[in-house]
């Protein structure tokens, strides 16, 4: 085992980091700005509120960005999160031990992912489409299997977790963490995360050098099928039932988060720490328009407005590089 | 109005030899580099100016002020004894200067026709007259003696076609100057004349040409005086009558001609790889060996089924029939995959397609290939990366500022270094070049020539395919020529004359195409 992996290489541009560090930037501004503003923005109970509220989205948007990087898209997360709150809630109700629930949940989106590549590789079909197909039609088998009712989880040490913090941080966040620091070691130190690149940059181009593009292509879907089914677990474990028309829109979110954070739709360029700072602006954005009483139809547009903002101004910033 | 078959020439009475665009003190500079220095030249109206130079000499720069793709920094461009800003392409099209670019740039997803009227199209009450237009293109088309129709897909056709369609569409707009930039990178030979004869005959109708090429004897072939640039330095121009090639080369890159094709001579060492009878799609029967040490050249027309022959050997098509021996034992190469784990190794064609992540570091390309050995199971090697591609960067003499450099923002012939030396990396036994030079200066061949002899002397094998037969002429050990998918014949180093290849990959009883000496 190599120990001079990590600190050897830095081997993203370094506009990268600078990039996350504008928007960690951002980030601690609207901070400050909604502690100064607001009396509960900086208190613990909000604090660790907002940190729940981004941190599913945040996972969604690892997950995504993998895919984004190779030049596809994935829509169907939100119903994949959603389809996969009835699968933990079925499988925990009919006595199936919470880890085995959770495992077989995982595996739900793995399959998902994997037929989303089939399609992709063997079928010719555009990333769009597939996974348009696949959101549509998984909210329909969902709703068929629950009949169209939530399914309420009888098992309170699940529901637990998702309430309950370590350490004073709440336990959603560290999942985040759990999904991160492995994402971001799979993306920019293993040779697969180079080949997401070097696929969404020019796949005739990898293929030629020897890189198995197919294997590159189910991999990215597979990672972000499997990211939303853990989403999908950790929603059942914080709302207690199973309903397959939760997660409306979510796709969406993950995708502004990922572009927010830097990620190119042209594929090729991105960082897992992007998505992740992208998922929390967007968070704080909502809580603290919650705070200041902004009309919730007005947050809608404040934040496609900020997307706009931003991308714009990431678009002006790698020109002028 | 709408463009019709009789305004297809709107006939320039311009007076010959008369002064048509002049340049005075025209400069550009962009952050950093004085891209053109200060440069007085004046074009004449129907003359052919041949401008050559290195890639990065100025000459794209020359053609993006003329066409108004880019504001110049300084100077003043005289347009039949008018100043004249030529800020956006717009202006320099209402003047009549056009532009033909090596990359074709036209739509392939519309047809022939639709290109050749783009933005100019022939509508009644605002609806296209679609077979009005298909028929006046096939008219335009069959006037300038193409063989091609009008109502195909651009994309269709072949990018030689293509090209010979951009020139087509250059002459329809009332055209009094027209700037041709290696139009013949990817022409075969026959399209090249069809070309040239288009030239020359726009050239009797007064237009002006600009003609930008690498390759000498068409200069020879067309132009009436040609301007040398190096380093962003008009350092010339001269009438065709009064100069060489050998004076032109030296004027381009202060460097004798012996000195670009390097060519040494190695003892041949065992056989790398061996095709018995091999077949597949666009290719029958061809059976040839590549020992150690060796170049064996590929000479034929574009579509001769070279290039569908060695991506057969590559493992990109499955071949129909015959055997492949590797190192004397038989294989079965089914995927590129295999191939490269055999030890081969695909220079493709198209760099900008198929060889290079563009926007990815030059890092990464270079790498690309041995990620598997510079990584334990899980974690890629920081130090080895590094050390590997700043090897390659050292050893290729790759032109960029660090190996976080995008691959993009390289000049054409270090982005094929980048092509090449990714598989040195690799440690390939067998490399296929297919069109390794082309767009690239001679300076930069000279180093791609360089390389050879250093894979070679490393034991490595080369095949190399080019549609330029000096280059495999002057560098192959082993020449083949292919037509319509066979092997027609086999020559050693400088055992046939170029006039006998050139028949043989031609075939048919070969009219002078002259400029092949």
């Amino acid at each position: 085992m190599s120990t001079e992996a990590i600190p050897a290489e830095r081997p993203k541009r370094n506009y990268n980091a600078l990039f996350g560090l504008t928007l960690l930037a951002l980030l601690v501004l609207l901070w400050i700005i909604l502690s100064v503003a607001t009396q509960s923005f900086a208190s613990a109970n909000n604090i660790s509120n907002l940190l729940r509220q981004g941190s599913m989205i945040a996972i969604l948007a690892v997950g995504q960005t993998f895919v984004i990087i190779t030049g596809g898209i994935d829509l169907s997360v939100g119903a994949v999160v959603g389809f996969c709150t009835v699968t933990s809630a079925m499988l925990i109700n009919a006595g199936v031990p919470v880890f085995g629930a959770i495992l077989i949940t995982l595996m739900v989106g793995v399959a998902i992912g994997l037929f989303h590549g089939f399609g992709i590789v063997k079928m010719g079909l555009p990333p769009f489409i597939i996974t348009l197909a696949t959101l549509t039609s998984l909210r329909g088998i969902g709703l068929l299997m629950t009949n169209g009712n939530s399914i309420s989880i009888n098992n309170d040490a699940f529901q637990e977790f998702s309430r309950s913090s370590f350490v004073g941080v709440p336990n959603l966040f560290w999942m985040v963490i759990l999904v991160g620091i492995p994402a971001y070691v799979f993306l920019h130190h293993s040779r697969w995360g180079r080949y997401l690149f070097s696929v969404g940059s020019n796949a005739e181009a990898s293929r030629l050098s020897g890189v198995n593009v197919q294997r590159t292509i189910y991999m990215a879907y597979t990672l972000s099928g499997l990211c939303a089914a853990f989403v999908g677990v950790l929603l059942a474990s914080r709302i207690g039932i199973g309903n397959p028309t939760q997660a409306e829109g979510w796709e969406l979110q993950a995708i502004a988060s990922s572009v927010i954070g830097g990620t190119s739709l042209f594929g090729a360029v991105g960082s897992v720490h992007g998505p992740l700072l992208g998922a929390f602006i967007l968070a704080t954005i909502n809580n603290g328009a919650n705070l200041l009483n902004v009309n919730a139809f007005w947050q809608r547009i404040i934040t496609g407005v900020l997307i706009i903002v931003i991308v714009y101004f990431d678009g002006l910033r790698r020109r002028g590089k | 109005m709408t463009s019709t078959a009789q305004e297809l020439h709107p006939a320039p009475t311009l007076a010959p030899g008369r002064t048509i665009l002049e340049l005075k003190g025209l400069e550009k500079r962009y952050p950093g580099t004085h891209a053109l220095k200060p440069v007085d030249l004046a074009f004449k109206s129907g003359e052919i100016h041949a401008i050559v130079g290195e890639n990065g000499a100025g000459k794209s720069t020359l053609i993006k002020l003329l066409t108004g793709v880019m504001p110049r920094t300084s100077g003043e461009v005289i347009w039949e004894g008018r100043p004249e800003a030529l800020a956006t392409p717009h202006e320099a099209m209402a003047l009549g200067i056009n532009a033909v670019h090596q990359e074709v740039v036209l739509c392939r997803h519309l047809t022939v026709a639709a290109n050749m009227f783009l933005g100019e199209e022939n509508s009644r009450f605002g609806l296209l007259q679609q077979r009005a237009m298909v028929r006046d293109a096939q008219r335009i088309i069959d006037g300038l003696g193409f063989d091609l129709p009008a109502h195909v897909m651009l994309g269709d056709l072949t990018i030689g076609q293509q090209q010979l369609i951009a020139a087509a569409r250059a002459t329809v707009r009332g055209t009094k100057f027209l700037i041709f930039d290696e139009p013949t990178a990817y022409l075969t030979r026959k399209e090249a004349d069809q070309l040239f004869t288009l030239i020359r005959r726009l050239k009797g109708e007064g237009v002006t040409i600009i003609y930008i090429s690498h390759r000498m004897e068409e200069v020879f072939e067309l132009a009436d005086r040609v301007s040398v640039l190096r380093d962003g330095t008009l350092v010339g121009t001269r009438d065709i009558a009064e100069t060489n090639e050998p004076e032109l080369v030296k004027l381009m890159i202060n460097r004798s001609i012996e000195q670009i094709y390097h060519k040494e001579h190695f003892t041949p060492g065992a056989t790398l790889v061996e095709t018995k009878n091999l077949s597949g799609k666009g290719f029958e029967n061809v059976s040839m060996t590549v020992r150690a040490g060796e170049i064996v050249g590929l000479y034929g027309l574009i579509g001769a089924g070279r290039s569908e022959f060695v991506t057969t050997l590559y493992g990109r098509h499955r071949k129909s029939a015959g055997q492949i021996l590797w190192q004397g034992k038989e294989v079965e190469v089914n995927s590129e995959h295999d191939a490269i784990r055999l030890g081969m190794a695909l220079a493709p064609e198209s760099r900008r397609d198929q060889g290079l992540c563009l926007n990815l570091p030059v890092g990464l390309n270079l790498n690309l290939p041995i990620y598997k050995r510079i990584s334990n199971n899980l974690l890629i090697s920081g130090s080895r990366e590094k050390a590997e591609a700043e090897r390659q960067i050292a050893d290729l003499r790759i032109k960029t500022p660090t190996r976080h450099a995008l691959a993009s923002s390289l000049s054409g012939g270090n982005q094929q270094k980048i092509v090449i030396g990714k598989w040195l990396a690799h440690g390939a036994k067998l490399f296929i070049f297919d069109e390794p030079t082309v767009g690239v200066d001679v300076g930069t061949k000279a180093e791609i020539y360089r390389l050879f002899s250093t894979l070679l002397s490393k034991g490595a094998g080369i095949i190399l395919i080019s549609s330029y037969l000096p280059e495999v002429y002057e560098l192959a050990d082993t020449l083949h020529v292919f037509r319509r998918g066979k092997l027609v014949a086999t020559h050693g180093f400088h055992t046939a004359s170029h006039e006998d290849i050139l028949s043989q990959a031609l075939a048919e009883k070969q009219e002078k195409t002259g400029g092949q000496k």
